[in-house]
């Protein structure tokens, strides 16, 4: 029998190198599956944002290029901007038409995630548009989709779901996190979905004039009497649209005009005199001034109760 | 220089033989070798260079018996000892003069091919007045500068024996004349002895004795 | 002469060898790793030609729809190939930016392809065409007096691709929109509702303005006019020649192929590799013919040589001869003969090598030029 060689110190010294060399080994690797870093992820509007930033959390690294001042519906993205989008892991669309330059820019369909396709079919036209004819094939009218799907809370948890699966994709291993952060995410717009439907059931035919017609989905899910007209917020009424207002008045007797945003008190006062008081429900496409998407959203129905708790 | 004796020779195909009882050169002799065609003249310059063997008989040159020695000894002896000038000149139309004249040094380890060499390959064209056309290729010579170029090749190697077989035979007359006065000047000036076979009756009484081999047919 | 004869018949089998070895390899590098394509029901071959390879002969058109319903599985990244229109006798190849992702392709110069218009062109039509960044280049209408249709559009350059050795350096690529607005499907055109000049508008009415046809249509994009290109329809019922389906793995391509095995189905789904497998065995069964050609013709030749050696040494009889009188032996003589044989075949070799080292180096482009259009 051949004896042994016992485990004399040297030995053990040589095991804890062994040891220590496996360890390190393990623990690079085990490093680098998080050293891949958080993912890219260009949006185009605000919302967005604010639920790639929620589900994500430090895992993604969410641009939006769109100046606050600008509206991102209608941005329009110089060749950098352009490059700086085809480079992200994941570009977030809104779909329904948002954001006029994706339809002329060249993006990798791979990383795109429209995330409203699931409710495709449930767009919404918008009737006012002027078609135009020429050439062999005739009348074609280049119509309009309404685009602000997120203003629609059911439709903003199905945008947010869609956001987590392609996170999920992305980084299959971070997949419970996103869930449990898009649970959390729909909780809140869930919460805020049932707040409107209880506001609103307590005088649900109470007739709105909206300032621009950005609120279809909102309108169409809360089941909404609204007409819209077409004004700013930022510019005094003239009389023209004093006019208009008196003439959509006699078929629709409202009380209450929801801005977009902060109107100037002229006009505020003007509509005062039409027996008409103003409220602002902001859409929040971009980055609000301060806040965050629920914070302004809350907000929004905080001011939107004044119209429904007023007995007609 | 050359003796003969009892010498018998057939070849294979054929019923040709040539038989010479007694037959010898002395050293510096101009021998012409006439007779008909077909009476062994060619056969014997090359029996005498050791190309073919006889069946019979003994061929001395010096004190070498030729008839005596293997393939390679004969070769040997042939290369270094004997300057051969054929009718048809047989130089390499493809080579020019001054390689046609070198050509034995490259065909055979017996001859250095060493600057001493080609000096007397040079002189020896200097010598038969083709000094100047060393550089054209054999084909573009006339027929005597041929004849000229082949001589120089046969007295490279220093021969002590030239065979001419029918040297002066494609010649015009004015050239048959020249070549023989350049191959006598050269035996005389190189020390040799010339076997020479021909038909030329004209040019017999220059040489110092004539055989007729109408004697050794049978 | 000698030598030439043996170089040429040494040269063409190797050659001819190298050639098809080369064309066998190009197209299966390229079949190979171009996984699935899918496209209208019909010649597999000319699918996977087209898309592949460019080739000429376009297959019958699929939809954008095609694409959806391979995005919608889940289980393949669809590709859209709209292989059709040329520029310069150079084809037009529209696709999305994950064309070059899945290509490997890098950029030599310039941007990648960013906005309506632009175009990135493939190393050898830039290298031909003398073209760089910022120039432009016309597409080509699909026939001389096709006034209803393809018109030309001035594309703008944004880059060059890196030479990649592939039917891609010959290629110019375009976004599948861009290739949809040179097909006229998309275009541009001033507001027709702000139309000022009568002869330009047929008739108005409250909800629609109809322009006349003397209404241009810009016939380049630029910054100022791009706001106004639009398409009309669903995009999803756009034309395309192919999908290069990329499955995310084995089994999700294994599901696919199945989903395109019905009778009913009107699209097929081809694996490029085993369609120019296919190919190849019938050009190898060619190549056999010729091959047998060549041998014969080979041996033929050798034939010859060995009688022009034989009657070299016959007609040389008398200088062999000569050489044996002067003292030369004839196992000399027989070395000499030999060393001639084998200079004339050694250069032969040098020559044949040295052909064949021409050859290779440009088997690639040769290849492309001869067999691969």
């Amino acid at each position: 029998m051949i004896p042994r060689r016992p485990l004399t110190r040297p030995n053990m010294s040589s095991i804890r190198w062994l040891l220590t060399f496996i360890l390190l080994i393990v623990g690079v690797s085990v490093q680098n599956s998080d050293a891949a870093g958080p993912l890219n992820v260009y949006v185009v509007n605000y919302p967005l944002k604010y639920f790639a930033e929620r589900i994500g959390g430090d895992h993604v690294r969410v641009k939006f290029p769109v100046a606050a001042d600008v509206d991102p519906a209608y941005w329009n993205p110089d060749l950098a901007d352009i490059a700086a989008y085809q480079q992200a892991d994941l570009i977030l669309l809104n779909g329904a038409g948002y954001a006029k330059w994706v339809a002329n820019v060249s993006l990798p369909r791979s990383k795109i995630v429209d995330t409203s396709r699931k409710f495709k079919n449930r767009y919404i036209y918008t009737e006012e548009v002027a078609t135009h004819s020429h050439g062999a094939a005739g009348e074609h009218a280049h119509e309009a989709l309404a685009f602000t799907t997120w203003l629609d809370l059911e439709f903003a948890a199905q945008q947010a779901g869609a956001i987590a699966a392609a996170l999920s994709r992305k980084r299959p291993e971070l997949r419970n996190g996103f869930q449990s952060n898009l649970e959390a995410l729909v909780t809140d717009l869930k919460g805020l979905d049932r707040d409107i439907q209880t506001m609103v059931s307590k005088n649900p035919a109470i007739p709105l004039i909206v300032s621009h017609p950005v609120y279809d989905y909102f309108t169409k899910r809360y089941g909404l009497n609204v007409v819209s007209v077409h004004w700013e917020p930022d510019e005094v009424l003239h009389n023209r649209q004093l006019r208009e207002l008196k003439g959509i008045l006699q078929q629709h007797p409202a009380k209450w005009l929801i801005w977009e945003g902060p109107p100037i008190p002229a006009s505020v006062a003007k509509l005062k005199t039409l027996g008409i008081d103003s409220l602002v429900f902001a859409p929040c496409g971009n980055v609000p001034d301060s806040g965050d998407f629920m914070t302004v959203m809350r907000h929004n129905v905080e001011d939107l109760r004044r119209a429904f708790s007023v007995t007609q | 220089m050359i003796a003969i004796s009892n010498l018998k020779f057939s070849y294979r195909i054929g019923n040709f033989t040539l038989h010479i009882p007694e037959f010898s050169v002395d050293k510096h002799e101009k021998i012409a070798v006439i007779g008909p065609s077909g009476t062994g003249k060619t056969t014997l310059l090359n029996l005498i260079a050791g190309i073919i063997v006889p069946s019979r008989g003994s061929i001395r040159i010096n004190h070498t018996s030729v008839d005596q020695l293997n393939d390679a000894q004969r070769r040997q002896f042939r290369i270094t000892h004997i300057g051969f000038v054929f009718q048809d000149f047989e130089l390499l139309d493809y080579l020019n003069v001054y390689d046609n004249i070198l050509h034995p040094c490259r065909i055979t380890k017996a001859l250095q091919l060493d600057p001493a060499v080609r000096q007397r390959a040079r002189m020896l064209a200097q010598e038969m007045g083709i000094g100047d056309k060393l550089k054209r290729q054999a084909s573009d010579l006339s027929q005597g500068e041929r004849q000229r170029a082949a001589i120089c090749r046969a007295l490279l190697p220093r021969p002590g024996l030239i065979l001419a077989d029918e040297a002066t035979g494609n010649l015009d007359p004015e050239n048959k004349t020249r070549i023989l006065d350049l191959l006598f000047r050269a035996v005389e000036e190189h020390d040799t002895t010339l076997l020479a076979v021909t038909h030329d009756h004209e040019l017999l009484k220059r040489f110092d004795r004539i055989v007729d081999f109408k004697e050794f047919r049978d | 002469m000698l030598v030439a004869c043996i170089t040429l018949i040494s040269f063409l089998p190797f050659a001819l060898q190298l050639l098809l070895h080369e064309s066998e390899r190009q197209l299966m590098s390229r079949a190979v790793e171009t996984p699935l394509v899918v496209g209208k029901k019909g010649s597999s071959l000319d699918l996977v030609m087209n898309t592949l390879y460019f080739g000429d002969d376009v297959p019958e058109l699929l939809t954008m729809a095609a694409s959806d319903r391979i995005a919608d599985t889940d289980l393949s990244l669809p590709i859209p190939m709209y292989v059709r229109f040329k520029t310069r006798g150079n084809p037009i190849v529209g696709t999305t930016l994950d064309y070059f992702e899945f290509r490997g392709s890098k950029m030599a110069r310039g941007r990648q392809m960013a906005v309506l218009g632009d175009c990135v062109l493939g190393a050898r039509v830039a290298e031909s065409l003398d073209l760089k960044p910022g120039d432009s280049l016309v597409s080509s209408p699909e026939s001389l007096f096709d006034l209803a249709g393809v018109y030309p559009l001035k594309m703008k350059v944004a880059g060059v691709l890196q030479k990649s050795h592939t039917p891609d350096d010959r290629a110019v690529f375009v976004d599948l929109k861009t290739a949809w607005v040179i097909q006229g499907l998309g275009h541009g055109h001033q507001d027709v509702t702000q139309l000022k000049d009568p002869t330009l508008v047929l008739k108005r009415t409250e909800s629609n303005v109809a322009a006349t046809a003397k209404l241009f249509h810009y016939t380049e994009i630029t910054e100022k006019n791009m706001a106004s290109f639009h398409f009309h329809g669903n995009l999803s019922a756009y034309p395309i020649s192919a999908i290069i389906a990329v499955p995310y793995d084995a089994k999700s391509g294994t599901i696919l192929r199945g989903r395109y095995l019905s009778k009913n189905e009107t699209q097929q789904i081809a694996k490029p590799e085993e369609v120019i497998d296919g190919l190849l065995q019938n050009i190898f069964r060619i190549k056999n013919v010729l091959d047998a050609v060549i041998a014969m013709v080979t041996l033929a030749t050798v034939l010859a040589v060995i009688l022009v050696f034989a009657l070299s040494l016959r007609l040389r009889q008398r200088e062999i001869q000569t050489i044996f009188k002067i003292g030369c032996s004839r196992m000399t003589t027989a070395k000499l003969i030999a060393a001639e044989i084998v200079i004339i075949i050694f250069s032969s070799a040098v020559l044949c090598s040295v052909l064949m080292v021409v050859v290779r180096s440009v088997a690639n482009d040769l290849v492309r030029m001869l067999f691969i259009k």
